[in-house]
């Protein structure tokens, strides 16, 4: 199986798309990855600004509807839910094949 | 107050303006090379640059308001003048405007195929030039006022095509040499 050329995504845009499961305007968007990574990850305004244009061009997330007149609203597409499900899949290989792996070191030292 | 000074580095015009704003000066316009000043008692002296130019006048808005909604108020910069200028607003938020190196790298990148766009855009015209107006021994005789003219112009363009040529390639080294860190 070809492996998808997006994966894995970085830390910056996992936590952006799964900030726009629900739209969101920039600044919105900054907050919740703070609140999502328990604090973790900070996005300056300028890094934050050139991944969202990245996202929109890849097509992973889109403009929508809003009725702040000054501010873009954005929300994930299909294809972002996609490649966001496939990269959580990924992870969920990696925490599996780690545990088992951390398991058999343990039983070794037992 | 007017100050006239030229930057190929983000960082020290940032600087520049910032122990500017420490002496009481705040950069209010900026056009080519003249920077203007007016008198401030704020000495709120962090101040960052950003260059990008913008499609749409919504595009620019937004990009003023994700800025101002962050702690950053837009000092100066347009639509398309490339060159954005930020002003820290309050002690909240973060004391940077990029939080990755790709990011920081980005905007040289930015800088750099816009003079790349420019040194090529030069390319046309100056083939023109060379082709209507040729340096034979008649032109170069430089009897007459009007001879000086050919000589002057390929100068002229020559001059400019690869000044903008270097800053194209200035920029594109610093955005690498981020970029390795």
């Amino acid at each position: 199986m070809e492996r998808e050329k997006h994966l894995p995504l970085t830390e910056t845009v996992f936590y952006i798309l799964l900030a726009l499961i629900e739209p969101a305007h920039g600044y919105l968007i900054m907050q919740k990855i703070e609140e999502l990574s328990g604090g973790q990850v900070r996005m300056a305004a300028g890094t934050l600004y050139g991944a969202i244009e990245n996202l929109v061009n890849l097509g992973f997330i889109e403009p929508t509807a809003s009725d702040d007149r000054r501010r873009k609203v954005y929300i994930i597409t299909e294809q972002g839910k996609r490649i966001l499900q496939l990269d959580v899949e990924r992870m969920n290989h990696m925490m599996s094949a780690a545990e088992e792996q951390l398991k058999k070191d343990r039983r070794n030292l037992g | 107050m007017k100050t006239c000074n030229f930057f190929t580095s983000f960082e020290k015009e940032e600087k520049w303006l910032g122990s500017m704003e420490q002496k009481g000066f705040q950069m209010i316009n900026k056009r080519l090379f003249i920077y203007t000043f007016a008198k401030t008692s704020s000495r709120r002296s962090i101040i960052k640059l950003d260059y990008r130019s913008f499609k749409t006048q919504d595009a620019f808005e937004d990009y003023c308001a994700l800025f101002e909604d962050s702690g950053w108020e837009h000092i100066f910069g347009t639509i398309n003048s490339g060159h954005q200028y930020f002003r820290k607003a309050n002690k909240q938020g973060s004391e940077e405007i990029f939080s990755d190196t790709a990011s920081i790298a980005g905007r040289y990148k930015r800088l750099s195929d816009m003079w790349q766009t420019l040194s090529f855009s030069l390319f046309p015209i100056g083939v023109a030039v060379i082709t209507t107006m040729p340096l034979d021994s008649k032109t170069l005789s430089l009897k007459t006022p009007l001879s000086f003219v050919t000589p002057v112009l390929w100068f002229s363009f020559f001059v400019t095509f690869l000044l903008y040529f270097y800053f194209a390639y200035k920029a594109n080294k610093q955005y690498k040499q981020i970029l390795k860190g």
